[in-house]
């Protein structure tokens, strides 16, 4: 393997050091090749699904065939379309929900580790309480008392994810705060305002990120778990959980149900995969911190 | 010493307990929704004397903080509400359904330790070895597969297709019901000595057991891996190979005696997360515990029984992790001192 980009262009250490550790790790490779279909067929679903995922048009429950790949449904729909339809519900939801509690999470945590005090403990204890439900249990309760739809369905997923952007953040925060470098800078005459942003932030990135693509595969799941409860997108929109569900309702016509679960578990395993990697990848130190969250 | 650290515990405990009341409580009177709108008629929703009658039956004419008040002490006398569903005292709905879905998870949980704890120690033994990769994937997928999924294949695959293991419900059609001890009817048909029932019994609970354990097998996995390379690093585990001791003998008599001791921790938040998790799996094999019960009330949007299902669960959480904490600090005494 070249250190040079297609480009001739020496890589910087850094760089290679990325790239030779994602090399040594087949499943990084794995995962982000699964991603990629996933969102190619997110942005092309109108031009490559065979039909219209609402539109009724064949027979009811037709098995699998070489005329509907993944046979048809209840109303006749064709399996195929409404699964490759459904990437444009999940994936972008996934993305704009971990986008939503990282905003908010690392916000909270950045601010109750810098300033300390009344604001650590407020933002804490909420995080505490959140954490003290299981999650889909919490946003089962925040759907069903807002009212179900898929709006709701992305606030109340929110409301249980930020906490733990908040709890990675608050604790590098709070361990770069009082490190050397941060002092120097302080002692430069640089605000605290500004250092925070300039000196601590950038060392928070890393864990964060590696926190926020495990997410993206938990948001899916979520997402897709409220639905199939009925609290989550309503019936005709082609979601990944509401069609298992219905496959569940037509227990006999496995095809229904079987295929769009697929869906869910290869784009959450593709997650997944790329999440761990990276953890391996960064530093493991900061990792820990991850990890421990992570359970 | 441990007697203040037992208090110190359970005074985190209640403050939680308390939270997560709130909680229930804001969510069932602060949100948009009139619950007067959501419960009366189209006709009576017109009539403002109906309204307003409503709304004093139910204390929604008070200020918050006595509506909160009073809730509480509902909540301390057992009262959660009605469910709209059954028109039943939530109360009486999950004394039903509890011991049904605690057999569910109590029997995910014990596989999740077995497997859990034996394949990452597998894992973590044979480091970076292709094994170790296997398992890598295999805990992985449990933690990315959608459990009401799997539930779904598994009861199609496993049990209507290759009849390998009982259909839904919780006993066969010849089996009688045991005397109820626990509710929990492997347990009670032991108690009475009932075999042919208790083998019907268990037969149907293995494999929704299986498919809710999946999660936290993965979870387990992964954690216990990194909990034994961390004691393997260790000098003394270093020493005990040096002198010659099997890799068996090292493992089971050095390594896990101190690797189990974080692995207690997580044990809480398994538990936890499986009694979740049978609002996904439960309905699926038709088991009638609290999780089929809030999934019937999620999809008819009962709110009151969703939210005792909630409450319920948050506290057993919290009762769960308090217990585990108490553990933890009697198995390892720093603990107690931080």
């Amino acid at each position: 393997m070249s250190a040079h980009t297609a480009a001739g262009i020496p890589l910087t250490r850094r760089q290679r050091r990325l790239t030779r550790s994602a090399w040594r790790q087949p499943l990084a490779v794995i995962g982000l090749s699964i991603a990629s279909v996933w969102l190619a067929i997110a942005a092309l679903a109108p031009l490559i699904a065979p039909t219209d995922p609402i539109l009724q048009e064949s027979g009811r429950f037709l098995a699998p065939s070489a005329e509907h790949l993944m046979g048809t449904d209840g109303l006749g729909r064709d399996v195929l379309s409404r699964v490759l339809y459904g990437a444009r519900i999940s994936i972008p939801l996934a993305f704009m929900l971990v986008g939503l509690s990282v905003t908010v999470g690392a916000t909270l945590g950045a601010a109750a580790g810098y300033v300390g005090g009344w604001l650590e403990e407020a933002v804490m204890r909420v995080v505490d309480l959140v954490f003290a439900f299981p999650p889909i249990i919490l946003a089962m309760a925040v759907v069903a008392a807002l009212g179900p739809d898929l709006r709701n369905a992305v606030l109340a997923i929110v409301v249980v994810s930020w906490p733990s952007y908040a709890r990675v953040t608050r604790s590098l925060v709070l361990s770069l705060r009082s490190s050397e470098y941060v002092a120097a800078s302080r002692l430069l005459g640089v605000s605290s305002a500004r250092a925070l942003v300039r000196e601590v932030l950038p060392n928070v990135a890393g864990p964060v990120l590696v926190l926020a693509t495990l997410e993206l595969g938990n948001a899916v799941l979520l997402l897709s778990g409220l639905s199939f409860l009925g609290l989550g997108a309503v019936p005709p929109s082609p979601e990944w959980g509401a069609m298992v569900s219905e496959g569940a309702r037509t227990f006999n016509f496995w095809w229904i149900g079987a295929f769009p679960g697929l869906a869910i578990l290869t784009v959450v395993l593709a997650f997944n995969f790329l999440g761990d990697s990276l953890r391996d990848a960064l530093d493991p130190q900061t990792s820990r911190a991850v990890r421990e969250r992570a359970l | 010493m441990l007697s203040r650290f037992v208090a110190r515990r359970f005074a985190a405990a209640v403050a939680l307990a308390f939270g997560v009341v709130l909680v229930a409580f804001l969510l069932t009177n602060l949100v948009p929704g009139d619950p007067a709108a959501a419960n009366l008629g189209q006709r009576a929703i017109e009539d403002p004397d109906a309204v307003a009658a409503f709304r004093r039956q139910y204390g929604l004419d008070q200020p918050l903080p006595v509506q909160f008040g009073r809730y509480l002490t509902n909540l301390l006398t057992g009262d959660l509400g009605r469910s709209q569903q059954t028109n039943r005292p939530v109360r009486t709905d999950l004394a039903e359904f509890g011991p049904a879905s605690a057999e569910l998870a109590l029997t995910a949980t014990a596989i999740s330790l077995v497997l859990g704890i034996g394949l990452g120690t597998l894992a973590a033994v044979r480091r970076d070895g292709p094994i170790d990769q296997a398992l890598r994937v295999v805990s992985l997928g449990g933690v990315s597969v959608p459990l009401f999924w799997l539930a779904l294949i598994a009861l199609y695959l496993l049990s209507f297709r290759l009849s390998l293991f009982p259909g839904a419900g919780r006993l066969g059609p010849g089996a009688p019901r045991p005397p109820s001890v626990t509710g929990m009817y492997t347990v009670d048909a032991a108690l009475a000595g009932d075999w042919a029932t208790f083998r019907s019994a268990l037969g149907h609970v293995l494999l929704p057991a299986m498919v809710l354990a999946a999660y936290t097998i993965g979870l387990l996995t992964r954690f216990t891996r990194s909990s034994v390379l961390e004691v393997l690093g260790n000098d003394y585990v270093r020493a005990a190979h040096a002198k010659g001791l099997p890799v068996r003998l090292v493992v089971r008599r050095h390594v896990m005696r101190a690797a189990l001791v974080p692995i207690i921790t997580v044990v809480g938040t398994a538990f936890a997360s499986l009694l979740a998790g049978t609002v996904l799996v439960e309905q699926i094999f038709s088991w009638p515990g609290i999780g089929s019960y809030a999934y019937r009330s999620a999809t008819t949007l009962d709110l009151p029984a969703i939210m005792g299902v909630s409450l319920f669960v948050a506290l057993v959480y919290i009762f769960v992790n308090f217990v585990v904490d108490v553990l933890y600090g009697v198995i390892d005494p720093r603990i107690r001192a931080s």
